[in-house]
């Protein structure tokens, strides 16, 4: 405590004795003369207490209170007045003196005035105290506003990252479900390299690090002030992304992918920094993960026993299988109808086109053409591909190989009709038979030649039906390969109609041969195209022998060439084919001539001369008779050469 | 005067065979050998019994059959199907159905019990 005081009075009695007295009191004691010397004391010792005379030579005690009260509003001021200067005395009091004493001092009344002024002094410190504590209250209460304040942002700023991430997510899902599962540790930090806020991963997988140092999570060079993300942002301004191992809560180490971003003030000034981290162990697994059933789906795509394309709207392959590749050309860019029908324009019926149409899933059968030449039935099933938006952009198609099923299933129901068909056959021959016995028996027991020779006629006729039928129906049973050998053409021909001639001449009938006599060699199976040539030739005799109309009925066989081939002509003015018949005419089992009939002969004829690589034509008018035209290459050609040797 | 039996067939073997058959045993016979010939026939002729493969060129036995019973002189002609195909049931009220190949004594059995 600050106990100077300082004395002023121009009579030195009074100073000394006033000095003694307060001295005695505890005071540290200055005096002066005039008001003069004792601002230069009070300049120098600073006394909180000043006691002056009023009446002094120069500058009297009211000026000396006016110019220290001026200077230093806290110091207090006694003022000591001679007897009847009441007047005086009052006018100090309003100059802001404490108090007066009246000489001859009263050491009483002295320690009164003292005691005022101390508790003056006291109260004023006090009162400054108070204020200066209020003020810094102040300021303390309103940091921790701010500091809350920024808290709260901060919070915001974590919750509005975590939302946008989530909304992220929510947009990408179906594309990107795994983001949602995606740990990221989200933490913000302060200039200080404190931790100021973090997300719920963090506190779980971390623990709760908040108020803690920016580095403590981390092991190795990145644990340091200076090496820590956080750190390192702040020293360069810049957001960075790097590599750390941090520290979890169970004392594992896991490797991260820290990136990080400096948050500014207004002044520019790097704020805060706010610190994401994903767990790259967690990342890679869900990228495995991803990465297998990618891969299986390809997996699945390559192996699944369809051919399976995705087109678009112009019917343009954009992927294709394994499969697919395998047995089709696919070129990029290829065209759906380009590749499976080797057509121009898209199919007829097209189940693509009906998915784009109405999105949604369409079926059909269709046959295709393979690179190889083979021909495949097949099941198309279509599904449509949307966009985002909903729209069907692309459209799947799967196609099913179904040529297996569909020839078993030609061949179970032609067999079926086979038994059926040759069953009945059987039974008529039978019957043919039966009847021609009993004409001959009866003819012998009764002794009628013209009976028995009747009969006769009759078993000859069904047993030749019967040789030609069993005939047929062990050459439709047994797919045989063709056995070519070189032949002499015009041999072969002369044989095929000396065969047939006898019977068409027995019947009135002329048979003309036509024959280029510079056929030469050919190589084909003979004695299948025989078959077929003599099948033909029947026909053309039944024709004629069906037709009631009265006219010469000739048949003219012909054998021509080209280049290439040798073209064998059969020619009848028999009753021509009806438009069924003609529709018909190499369908298995179709037959126009009743019980005759087996309906293979054609049937077979045409898969012959197919197997030869030929073709056969045919024109007819019903009562204007019929032509077939077949042609068969001289020599095999190659594919059909490599094909018989695969077969 | 013999009972005539009406023959339809369009194999000449079996049409041959029938008629053998039946004139052996003391039956008169025409024969027809598609179904319009037939109904033609049977007008011609008005047998006493119809003998009628059911599978024909042309036409079929059961049409033929079911233009026999819209004539009202013809419709209670009764008729013997002898065909090759089983289990037929397209004409209703066949005296029979003869499955070929047949014994013909069998069939003169029937031939006996419906006209005598």
């Amino acid at each position: 405590m600050n106990n100077k005081l300082l004395i002023v009075d121009d009579e030195e009695g009074i100073r000394k004795v006033l000095s003694i007295a307060l001295t005695d009191s505890g005071y540290t004691v200055f005096t002066a003369r005039d008001g003069k010397e004792a601002l230069d004391i009070f300049h120098k010792e600073n006394p909180p207490i000043v006691l002056t005379d009023i009446k002094m030579p120069g500058m009297d005690g009211i000026e000396l209170l006016k110019t220290l009260k001026q200077e230093s509003p806290d110091t207090e001021v006694i003022m000591i007045t001679g007897h009847g200067d009441m007047e005086l005395a009052i006018k100090s009091l309003k100059y802001q003196a404490i108090d007066f004493v009246t000489k001859p001092i009263n050491d009483d009344v002295l320690e009164i005035a003292l005691n005022r002024a101390h508790e003056k002094i006291r109260m004023r410190q006090q009162l400054r105290q108070y204020t200066e504590n209020l003020e810094s209250l102040v300021r303390e209460k309103s940091a921790r506003l701010v500091e809350i304040e920024r808290q709260v942002a901060v919070g915001q700023a974590v919750e509005g990252l975590s939302s946008a991430m989530r909304a992220m997510a929510l947009d990408l899902e179906g594309g990107l479900t795994y983001f949602n599962e995606m740990p990221c540790y989200v933490s913000i930090h302060s200039p200080e390299l404190k931790v100021v806020a973090v997300n719920p991963l963090y506190r779980d997988r971390l623990g709760d690090k908040v108020g803690c140092k920016s580095w403590e999570i981390y092991s190795g060079k990145t644990g340091t002030r200076g090496n820590c993300p956080a750190g390192q942002t702040y020293t360069s301004g810049k957001g960075l992304r790097t590599r750390a191992i941090v520290k979890t809560v169970s004392g594992e180490n896991a490797p991260v992918m820290v990136n990080t971003a400096p948050i500014r003030n207004q002044d520019g000034d790097v704020e805060l920094v706010v610190e994401i981290s994903a767990d790259i162990t967690e990342v890679k697994r869900l990228q495995d993960e991803l990465d297998r059933s990618r891969q299986r789906y390809q997996q699945l795509f390559d192996e699944v026993p369809c051919y399976i394309s995705v087109q678009d709207r112009q019917f343009q392959l954009t992927a294709a299988n394994r499969r697919f590749k395998e047995d089709f050309d696919v070129k990029q860019g290829a065209f759906c109808h380009e590749v499976y029908k080797h057509r121009v324009e898209p199919c007829p019926n097209c189940p693509v086109v009906k998915t784009f149409e109405d999105g949604r899933s369409h079926h059909s059968e269709m046959v295709v053409t393979a690179k190889s030449g083979e021909r495949y039935n097949v099941l198309i099933w279509t599904a449509p591909l949307r966009n985002a938006s909903g729209e069907v952009t692309h459209v799947m198609e799967m196609s099913t190989n179904i040529t297996q099923i569909r020839e078993l299933q030609d061949h179970l129901s032609s067999l079926g009709l086979k038994i059926s068909s040759i069953s009945h056959g059987i039974k008529g021959l039978l019957t043919g038979l039966d009847g021609g016995m009993y004409l001959v028996e009866s003819g012998f027991a009764g002794d009628k030649p013209e009976r028995v020779q009747a009969g006769w006629t009759d078993v000859k006729t069904v047993v030749d039906r019967i040789r030609k039928l069993v005939h047929n129906i062990l050459f439709f049973a047994k797919e045989r390969e063709l056995k070519r050998s070189p032949i002499d053409g015009l041999n072969f021909a002369e044989d095929v109609a000396a065969t047939v001639e006898a019977k068409i001449m027995i019947n009135d009938i002329d048979f003309i041969r036509d024959f280029d006599e510079t056929i030469g060699t050919l190589n084909i199976d003979a004695g299948v195209v025989r078959l077929a040539l003599i099948n033909i030739l029947e026909n053309a005799l039944d024709a004629c022998l069906e037709d009631q109309a009265d006219k010469e009925h000739q048949i003219v066989f012909r054998v021509q060439q080209n280049t290439r081939q040798v073209i064998f002509e059969i020619q009848d003015n028999g009753i021509g084919m009806d438009q069924e018949t003609y529709e018909n005419l190499f369908t298995l089992f179709f037959s126009s001539k009743g019980n005759k009939g087996t309906g293979l002969g054609l049937f077979i004829a045409d898969k012959v001369i197919d197997q030869h690589g030929g073709k056969i034509g045919v024109e007819s008018k019903p009562g204007h008779g019929s032509k077939f035209k077949i042609s068969i290459p001289k020599m095999a050609p190659k594919s059909k050469q490599s094909k018989e040797k695969k077969e | 005067m013999p009972k005539k039996i009406l023959i339809i067939d369009d194999d000449p073997a079996i049409v041959r065979y029938l008629k053998a058959v039946f004139s052996d045993n003391g039956y008169a016979t025409c024969n027809a050998s598609s179904s319009m010939e037939g109904l033609a026939v049977v007008k011609a002729e008005k047998p006493d019994l119809i003998c009628l493969d059911l599978q024909m060129p042309g036409e079929w036995g059961p049409r033929f059959y079911r233009n026999l019973r819209k004539d009202k002189e013809l419709k209670d002609t009764p008729v013997i199907v002898i065909s090759g195909i089983d289990g037929d049931h397209a004409v209703k009220d066949a005296v029979a159905f003869v499955k070929k190949p047949f014994d013909p004594e069998k069939l003169v059995g029937i031939v006996k019990n419906t006209i005598g």
